[in-house]
C-alpha cells in the first residue's frame, strides 16, 4: 500500500476495516440520534403549517400586494397631522424614559432585598422573588391594559406599565449582579464598623453601579420598543396613532410613522450603547 | 557638602508655574477633575431636562398619581375572586351551574383557556423554529468575517435589523389585515421578529468563531457552504441552541399577548376579559398565563443547562 | 508534472511579502523552505494553495496557470494540493474520522457534503489514512481532545484523504515537542518517498531542513536568496538567511538535533 487511492480500496479491505473499527462506520443508533431531531422538527413544522393554515398566505397574496402598494405610495402628505405624530413620538420617548427611571429606582431597593448575600432572611427573599416572577411573567402590554382600566387612557398608564414590568426584570438582574460581587471589598467596609446601610453604600454600590447603569440603559432601548406598542391598548404614545390610522385605512401614514419609530429606536440603540460605554468607562477611572 | 532633599530638582524661576512632580500631578489632577466635573454637570443637566420634559409630556403629575394609584388597588380588589372556603371544591350542581365562591365557578371557562394556552405554546414553537431556521441560514452572510462579499453582508445585515426593529405586534396587525384574524398572523409576525433578533445574535456568535477550521476546509477545496457547515457550525451550534431556547421563552410571552390585535393565542381572550369585565375572570386568565410562562421558563432552563453540561463533559 | 513559479509577487500594502519568486519544483521532490519569521515563507505556501491571491506573476502546474483559477477549478486545485498548518486547523468539535473525511469534500456530491453523509468506502479510506499515521484508534474522538502532535497527524491523514499531488506544510512542527516533531517529519518524509508526492515544507530550524529535505530554499525579506541541496548550504549562508535570528535557529537546532537523521521510512506504519 504505497500509493494510496480511494478507488484502490477493495471491498474486502472495507469489510476488514469495518470489522476492526465497527463504530467508525456508523451505527443505527448514531444515525438515528443524528437525524431524529431534524425529522421531528420537519414533521412538527409540516403539521403546524397545516394546523395554522399556512395555505391562507397564498389566498391573501393579492390583498398583501395591495397593502404593500398603499404602504409605499404616500398621498396628500401635507394633510398629515405631523404635530400629532411627533407629539406621540415624544410621548413614547417620555414614557420609556420615566418608566425606566422609576423601574431603576424601584429595582435598586428591591434588588438588594432579593440578593442572597444582603438579605439573610430566606422567607423575605423567596417572597420578593416570587413577586418579581409574577411581575415579569405578565407582559407590559397586559400591564398597560390593566392600568388603563385602573387610571384611564393616556401615557400615565403606559409609564406605570413599563415601570412594573421593568421592576420585575431589573430587580432580578440587579440581585444577580449583587450576588456576584467581590466579597473582599464588602468585608473591608464591614471591618470599619459601618452599619448595614453604610456597607451597602460603600461596599456594594461602587461595585454594582456600573452594571446597574448599563443594564438600565439597555432597558431604555427595549422600553422604547414596548412604549411604541403600548398605545395599542390605549396606554399613550405613538401606538395609539398607529392603530388609529391603521383602522382608518391610512396605510401610507402608518408606514411613515413606523419608519419614524424605527429611526427613533435605532437612534436610542446607538445612544444607549455610547452612554453605556461612557458611563462604564467614567466609573472606572473615577 | 550638605544635601537638601528636593522634589523635582531646581526651583522654578519666578513667574513660572511650579515644576516639581507633586504640583504637576496636582495641577493635572485638578484639570482632569474640572473637566470631569464639567462633564458630570452637563450629563446631570441633560438628565434633568429629559426628566422634566418627560414628566410634562406624559403628564405624570403627583395629583394624577395620587388619584390613580388608589384606583389601581381598587381594581385589583375587583378582579380578585371571592372564594369561599366551605365550598371551594364544590362541583357543578344538578342544573349544571357552578356555585359562586367555588373554584369551578371561578374557572368556568377553564378548558377554553387551556385550549388557548396550548395554541399559544404551539404558536411560539412554530414561530421559534421558522425564525431560528431562517436566522441560521442568514447568520453566515450577515457575519462580517464569513460573508462572501460586502454586498451580501450589507444586505443581509440590514434585512435582519429591519426584521428585528419592527415590534412584532405591529407586524401582527399588518398580517391580521392581510390574512384575517387567527393564529397564523401571530406565528408569521413572531417568526419574522425572531428571525431578525436571532439572526443578529447568531451573526455575532459567528464573528467570534475561530477562523482556523474554516481555513482548513478552504484548503481541502471546500465550497463556501461547506466551509460554513464544517468549519463554523460545529463551533457555534451549542451557542445557537441555547440562544434559540432563550428566544423560545421570549416568544411564549410574545405569543401570549399577540392576540391583542387578533393574531391568536390566549391574548385574544386576555384582551377581551380585561376590556369587558372587571371581575375574577381577569385574575383567572392572568394566573394561567403567569403559570404557563414560568413553567416554560423552568423547562427550557433545565434543557439548556442539561445540554451545556453534557457539552462540557463530552 | 512540474510546479513552476514565475515572477511571483505578493504585496500587503507597501510591504512585499513575496518578491519576484522564480522557482521550478519537479515532481516528487521534498523541499524545505527556511528563513526567519516574516521572510515570506508562509505567504509563499499560501499563494501556492491560493489561500491568498498573488499580486503579480504566475504559478504553473504543468500547463495550467494556477494563479488564474476560479470557482470549481480553484477548488479542484486546492484538493490536489493539500496543506497542513502550524495550528493544525482541524475542526475541533468534529470527531477525527469526520475531520479526515473532509479531505474528500471536493469529490462529494453537494447534498452528501452538506448532510455529512459518507459512504463505507470513504470511511474505509479515512481509516486507512489514519492507520498509516498510527491514529486509527482515535477515530471517534473529538479532534480537540487530542494532543498537538496527534492533531497534526490527523491533519496529515486529512491531507492524504485528498489524494494530493502536492503536500504543502506550513511550519508543521513549530508547535510540537521534539518527539512529536520527529514523528510528523518522518511521516512527511515517508509520504514523499513512498507515494512520490511532492512535499514543500516551511521549517524554522535549520537542522530539520538539512536532515529531511532534498532541496533547501532560503528566503529573506520576501526574496529567494538560496536554492540548492543541503550540502551547498554553508554556515555563513545560513547565518545570512537567518540574520538576527541565527542564534535562535541554530540553538533550537542544537536542542532538537535529537531528531537526528530520518529513520528508515518503514518506521512509520505503512
Amino acid at each position: 500500500m504505497s500509493i494510496a487511492s480511494i478507488s484502490a480500496v477493495s471491498d474486502r479491505q472495507i469489510d476488514d476495516l469495518r470489522a476492526a473499527h465497527p463504530e467508525a462506520f456508523g451505527t443505527t443508533a448514531k444515525t438515528l440520534r443524528r437525524w431524529a431531531p431534524l425529522a421531528i422538527a420537519v414533521i412538527y413544522l409540516i403539521g403546524s403549517m397545516w394546523y395554522f393554515e399556512f395555505g391562507k398566505l397564498l389566498d391573501s397574496s393579492e390583498r398583501a400586494l395591495r397593502l404593500l402598494r398603499s404602504f409605499v405610495v404616500w398621498r396628500d402628505m401635507d394633510t398629515w397631522a405631523y404635530d400629532q405624530i411627533y407629539v406621540g413620538i415624544m410621548q413614547t420617548l417620555a414614557m420609556a424614559f420615566l418608566g425606566t427611571l422609576l423601574g431603576t429606582i424601584g429595582a435598586l431597593c428591591i434588588g438588594f432585598l432579593a440578593a442572597r448575600n444582603v438579605m439573610p432572611v430566606r422567607l423575605v427573599r423567596q417572597l420578593v422573588r416570587r413577586m418579581l416572577d409574577v411581575l415579569r411573567g405578565i407582559d407590559s402590554l397586559v400591564w398597560g391594559l390593566v392600568f388603563v382600566r385602573a387610571v384611564g387612557l393616556g401615557p400615565l398608564a403606559g409609564v406605570l406599565a413599563i415601570f412594573v414590568s421593568d421592576l420585575g426584570t431589573l430587580s432580578k438582574l440587579y440581585s444577580e449582579a449583587i450576588e456576584n460581587i467581590d466579597r473582599k471589598q464588602v468585608e473591608g467596609v464591614q471591618s470599619t464598623g459601618a452599619g448595614q446601610l453604610g456597607v451597602i453604600r460603600y461596599g456594594y454600590l461602587p461595585q454594582v453601579l456600573p452594571v446597574f447603569i448599563s443594564q438600565s440603559l439597555y432597558f431604555l432601548e427595549s422600553n422604547t420598543r414596548s412604549a411604541t406598542i403600548l398605545g395599542i391598548v390605549g396606554a399613550g404614545g405613538i401606538g395609539m396613532i398607529i392603530i388609529e390610522r391603521f383602522r382608518a385605512g391610512l396605510y401610507d401614514q402608518v408606514a411613515f410613522v413606523v419608519l419614524n419609530v424605527l429611526v427613533l429606536i435605532f437612534a436610542i440603540d446607538w445612544l444607549s450603547k455610547h452612554v453605556r460605554l461612557w458611563a462604564i468607562g467614567g466609573k472606572h477611572d473615577g | 557638602m550638605t544635601y537638601t532633599p528636593t522634589l523635582g530638582g531646581a526651583a522654578p524661576a519666578a513667574g513660572e508655574p511650579p515644576r516639581d512632580a507633586v504640583s504637576i500631578f496636582e495641577r493635572h489632577r485638578a484639570e482632569l477633575r474640572a473637566s470631569k466635573r464639567m462633564w458630570n454637570i452637563l450629563a446631570l443637566a441633560i438628565f434633568a431636562v429629559c426628566l422634566v420634559l418627560s414628566v410634562w409630556v406624559s403628564r405624570f403629575y403627583p395629583e394624577r398619581l395620587a388619584e390613580g394609584v388608589p384606583r389601581i388597588f381598587e381594581y385589583f380588589g375587583t378582579i380578585t375572586p371571592d372564594l369561599q372556603w366551605n365550598m371551594l371544591f364544590e362541583g357543578r350542581g344538578e342544573d349544571g351551574r357552578a356555585v359562586p365562591g367555588s373554584l369551578t365557578f371561578w374557572y368556568t371557562d377553564f378548558w377554553t383557556y387551556m385550549t388557548l394556552l396550548w395554541e399559544t405554546i404551539l404558536m411560539a414553537m412554530t414561530a421559534s423554529l421558522i425564525g431560528a431556521g431562517v436566522a441560521f441560514v442568514l447568520s453566515f452572510p450577515a457575519a462580517a468575517n464569513l460573508a462572501p462579499n460586502s454586498w451580501v453582508f450589507w444586505i443581509s445585515r440590514r434585512f435582519l435589523e429591519i426584521c428585528r426593529g419592527i415590534p412584532e405586534i405591529l407586524m401582527a396587525l399588518v398580517f391580521v389585515f392581510m390574512i384575517g384574524i387567527g393564529p397564523l398572523a401571530g406565528v408569521l409576525a413572531i417568526a419574522i421578529h425572531t428571525m431578525g433578533a436571532l439572526g443578529k445574535l447568531f451573526a455575532e456568535v459567528n464573528e467570534n468563531a475561530s477562523s482556523r477550521p474554516v481555513e482548513g476546509i478552504t484548503a481541502v477545496g471546500g465550497t463556501w457552504a461547506q466551509k460554513m457547515m464544517y468549519g463554523v457550525v460545529p463551533q457555534v451550534a451549542p451557542n445557537f441552541f441555547s440562544y434559540a431556547l432563550l428566544r423560545f421563552e421570549i416568544n411564549v410571552r410574545a405569543s401570549s399577548i399577540i392576540g391583542f390585535v387578533g393574531a391568536g393565542g390566549i391574548g385574544q381572550e386576555l384582551n377581551r376579559v380585561i376590556s369587558f369585565y372587571s371581575d375574577d375572570r381577569v385574575m383567572a386568565v392572568l394566573i394561567l398565563v403567569v403559570l404557563m410562562v414560568t413553567i416554560i421558563d423552568l423547562i427550557s432552563e433545565r434543557i439548556r443547562l442539561g445540554y451545556i453540561g453534557r457539552e462540557n463533559f463530552a | 508534472m512540474m510546479l513552476k513559479l514565475q515572477k511571483l509577487t505578493r504585496r500587503f500594502g507597501e510591504n512585499l511579502a513575496v518578491n519576484n519568486a522564480n522557482l521550478e519544483i519537479p515532481d516528487g521532490q521534498m523541499v524545505g523552505i527556511i528563513g526567519r519569521s516574516g521572510a515570506g515563507k508562509s505567504t509563499l505556501l499560501r499563494l501556492l494553495n491560493r489561500l491568498i491571491d498573488p499580486s503579480e506573476g504566475q504559478i504553473l502546474f504543468g500547463d495550467a496557470d494556477i494563479a488564474a483559477l476560479k470557482g470549481r477549478e480553484l477548488r479542484a486545485w486546492r484538493s490536489d494540493c493539500a496543506m497542513i498548518f502550524q495550528q493544525f486547523n482541524l475542526v475541533g468539535r468534529l470527531d477525527v474520522i469526520t475531520n479526515v473525511m473532509t479531505g474528500r469534500l471536493y469529490d462529494l456530491p453537494s447534498w452528501r457534503a452538506m448532510a455529512q453523509v459518507f459512504t463505507q468506502r470513504e470511511r474505509a479510506f479515512a481509516i486507512q489514512a489514519l492507520d498509516r499515521l498510527g491514529m486509527a484508534h482515535t477515530a471517534l474522538q473529538r479532534a480537540e481532545t487530542l494532543s498537538g502532535g496527534q492533531q497534526q497527524r490527523v491533519a496529515i491523514a486529512r491531507a492524504l484523504a485528498q489524494e494530493p499531488k502536492i503536500l504543502l506544510a506550513d511550519e508543521p512542527i513549530a508547535s510540537l515537542d521534539p518527539m512529536n516533531a520527529k514523528i510528523v517529519m518522518d511521516a512527511l518524509r515517508d509520504i514523499n518517498r513512498q507515494d512520490g508526492i511532492t512535499v514543500i515544507c516551511n521549517l524554522h530550524t535549520l537542522d530539520t531542513a538539512r536532515n529531511y529535505c532534498d532541496r533547501i530554499i532560503g528566503m529573506q525579506g520576501g526574496k529567494v536568496v538560496f536554492d540548492g541541496t543541503p550540502d551547498l548550504l554553508t554556515t555563513d549562508m545560513a547565518r545570512e538567511i537567518y540574520g538576527a535570528e541565527a542564534d535562535e535557529a541554530f540553538n533550537e537546532a542544537a536542542t532538537s538535533t535529537s531528531l537526528g537523521a530520518p529513520m528508515a521510512a518503514s518506521r512509520v506504519p505503512a
